[in-house]
């Protein structure tokens, strides 16, 4: 059985990404509106990173005038080099942003070798 | 998608040219080329909204991720409520090398026509987690009241 699946009555949403490197640090950004810290899941298994998050407050009742905002569970995984430090890895939520800092191991960085 | 190859039933029926159409039409325009991200921007050029009529209020609510207080503009003119902003961009650094850009960055405007019955000076506005939330009370006579019934 898919440890992953879903419920079926829930849409699946793949937040929107984007990924940079800066000196050492690959950045992830991920747009998540309505997700909140305690229904936020970032988890590191031996080479993927899961993130999963559920919008809260989405449902008042009423009529409906407008329905544009998606409704369901955001969900995105990635495969991690064997450069990045698994010990090292930093997340951060504000705004409906999710921020997650990724360092590139030491060993792994780019060395200068002195010539004698 | 579907495992099942579709058999006609009748020989050489018009319709099926305009079906072959529609099947290619949609193909080409329909999921396939499309993203399929849920982001700030993907749909038409202005954030997902929401409008909910409830027994007192009007309830608007927007998709704004990563848009700060400061960067928001409300207006409520008449029945016209305009929600203006922009968003930043975190940081700016030349050794920075850019893998994948799906989020997004800029000023964006929305304006959405209320109904009639709201009353415009009983406004609340909240951004939380990403997700702006309007209040917009309506007039006192729009409101749904009970009526209790007299039986003789």
């Amino acid at each position: 059985m898919n440890k992953n699946a879903i419920p079926s009555n829930e849409r699946l949403l793949i937040p929107p990404c984007s990924i940079d490197e800066d000196i050492g640090i690959v950045t992830l950004t991920l747009e998540m509106p309505g997700v909140t810290k305690e229904n936020l899941d970032v988890r590191v298994e031996t080479n993927t990173l899961t993130i999963e998050g559920q919008r809260v407050g989405n449902s008042p009742t009423g009529e409906w005038l407008l329905r544009e905002r998606p409704v369901g569970s955001y969900r995105k995984i990635f495969t991690l080099d064997e450069t990045i430090d698994r010990n090292k890895i930093e997340a951060k939520l504000a705004d409906g942003l999710l921020t997650v800092k990724l360092h590139i191991q030491e060993a792994a960085k780019p060395r200068k070798i002195a010539i004698n | 998608m579907e495992l099942v190859p579709w058999k006609k039933n009748v020989p050489n029926d018009l319709w099926d040219a305009f079906d072959d159409l529609r099947s290619v039409m949609e193909r080409s325009f329909g999921g396939f080329g499309l993203p399929d991200v849920t982001g700030l921007l993907d749909r038409t050029g202005s954030p997902a909204i929401d409008i909910i009529e409830t027994s007192d209020e009007i309830l608007v609510m927007a998709d704004l991720p990563g848009v700060k207080k400061e960067d928001l503009e409300l207006n409520l003119a008449g029945t016209l409520l305009t929600i203006k902003g922009s968003k930043k961009s975190e940081q700016n650094s030349d050794k920075r090398k850019i893998f994948r850009k799906e989020t997004w960055v800029g000023s964006f405007a929305r304006t959405i026509d209320l109904p009639a019955n709201i009353d415009n000076e009983k406004v609340d506005a909240e951004l939380k987690d990403g997700v702006l939330t309007v209040h917009i009370s309506k007039k006192e006579e729009a409101k749904t009241k009970a009526i209790s019934v007299r039986v003789n």
